[in-house]
């Protein structure tokens, strides 16, 4: 969170610098099957950001220390590609996708039948082609669906959004600007079916009334992409 | 990358229908997949393409940085080309530090288009001994269905012919097209079943011999050569596909333009 309160990110008629109003989600894309040698995948186009997913698996679970023997263990690998941003990232591992690799690996463990594969793995590969914000949120989207497409049994799929606080005002789906700028993030992964949830993180300053509102918003939003997650899917089948 | 398990019964398979000149999926000696190029498809690089040759996909994008010339070559600005194979691609590439075959996909890539001179490093300098461009060339599997060689080569080179360098973002000047002189193309052809063929496809691969690729610039030249994995070929050979291989780069350096 920068915190610039000088930097005025809401108009006078409250819409934000790209046209949205405060709980409008940005316009989305899914496509599966575009990873022709994978098990499962899926393209999410979300704003400006881009993700990839493949799924491979259930397969052998190698090396043998990470078998568990009543159950499969999920290997994700969230990555940005160097050209992502607007600074070229240097390849390789960083803090950074480690943790957003776990906290995506904990989510998708909570959803999928572990127990039907015991001793195999499951790889998930989300790699970031475009980042503009909230790529988090996009890859453990983009995850599920690429999950269904492989047709790995889950109880429900898990939808991510992230809202936040910009010059006083809560926002759903934060952009480049109003995250970097921004005075709160809240990123939730839900499962539409029950509205539980599998992923929490937030950062920032909200009051307990903008914290509800937040929260709100991100259920609403889930709800809407999760629509277009179903119909991505169906589309597929066809 | 863990060591493929390569049954017997494929190189058999293989080698009966190297007998009858066919290849697994129908296709000639050397006949190349479908090969569909895009350009301008990232929106974060200054100059990007994609390629789609059958089920190989692999994108390229460039990015430019302000370096301080080496001491030894104040006028020159760099050319970084870096290859990532991430698990993604397929499920016989894993995560971890870049094995030693990514490594020999970007330096052979690297090597045909550093080579060719078609970029002039001198045209990076903006102030001598000061500030030049370093032009990155980042190449980034997406499916390994075979051949990510020629992919890699075909999407550098188009993603470096759209890049535009951005000297405004940079506060150095104005905003203008990356210069590329030439066209370098590289052709790869495997030994499956005992004869080399064109732009084989991952099944070939896991069940062929030796490697060979070439880089051809304009007018033929050659800018580089590279002989892969354990196997042994003739001199007849060589002049086969280098032979076959003219007439290839020449195809695809007009479906660039």
């Amino acid at each position: 969170m920068g915190g610039y309160g000088d930097v005025q990110m809401i108009d006078e008629n409250g819409l934000r610098m790209d046209g949205r109003k405060p709980g409008d989600v940005r316009p989305i894309t899914i496509e599966t099957g575009v990873v022709p040698v994978a098990d499962g995948s899926c393209r999410m186009v979300w704003g400006t950001n881009e993700a990839i997913v493949a799924v491979y698996g259930p397969m052998e679970a190698h090396p043998r220390k990470i078998q568990r023997q009543d159950r499969a263990v999920i290997d994700v690998a969230y990555n940005m590609a160097p050209f992502s941003t607007t600074d070229r990232i240097r390849p390789g591992f960083n803090r950074r996708s480690r943790e957003i690799s776990k906290v995506t690996k904990d989510a998708l463990e909570s959803v999928v039948l572990l127990e039907l594969y015991p001793r195999s793995k499951i790889r998930v590969s989300i790699e970031i082609i475009s980042a503009e914000a909230g790529t988090r949120c996009v890859g453990l989207t983009a995850a599920s669906v690429a999950l269904a497409d492989a047709g790995i049994p889950m109880t429900d799929m898990v939808v991510s959004v992230a809202s936040g606080k910009v010059n006083d005002v809560v926002v759903c789906d934060l952009n480049k600007e109003e995250d970097n700028y921004g005075e709160a993030d809240l990123p939730m992964g839900i499962l539409p079916n029950t509205g539980e949830l599998v992923f929490l993180q937030m950062d920032g300053d909200l009051s307990p009334d903008e914290f509800k509102q937040a929260w709100d918003y991100n259920v609403d939003a889930a709800m809407q992409v999760h629509k277009l997650m179903v119909e991505a899917l169906k589309g597929g089948a066809n | 990358m863990s060591a493929p398990i390569v049954p017997n019964l494929l190189r058999d398979h293989l080698s009966d229908l190297a007998m009858n000149d066919a290849r697994l999926d129908g296709r000639g000696q050397y006949q190349g997949r479908e090969i569909k190029l895009e350009t301008g498809i990232l929106p974060r690089a200054e100059g990007s393409a994609r390629v789609t040759m059958g089920n190989t996909i692999v994108l390229a994008g460039v990015k430019f940085q302000l370096m301080t010339p080496y001491p030894d070559r104040p006028n020159q600005g760099g050319l970084m080309c870096s290859c990532e194979v991430r698990p993604i691609a397929g499920r016989h590439w894993e995560a971890g530090p870049p094995s030693p075959e990514s490594i020999e996909l970007g330096r052979v890539v690297d090597r045909g288009i550093r080579e060719s001179g078609c970029i002039d490093v001198d045209d990076l300098c903006i102030i001598p001994g000061e500030k030049a461009w370093q032009v990155i060339l980042d190449l980034h599997a997406i499916s390994d269905d075979g051949n990510l060689f020629d992919a890699f080569a075909l999407a550098g080179i188009a993603a470096l012919r759209s890049a535009i360098i951005p000297a405004e973002k940079f506060e150095v000047g104005q905003d203008s097209p990356l210069k590329v002189s030439k066209k370098p193309i590289m052709c790869s052809y495997h030994k499956v079943g005992g004869r080399f063929v064109y732009d084989a496809s991952y099944k070939e691969e896991l069940g062929g011999d030796e490697r060979i690729h070439i880089t051809l610039g304009d007018d033929d030249h050659v800018h580089s050569l590279q002989k892969g994995l354990k196997g042994i070929f003739t001199a007849d050979e060589f002049a086969d596909i280098m032979e076959h291989a003219k007439k290839r780069c020449a195809e695809l350096r007009e479906l660039m333009d």
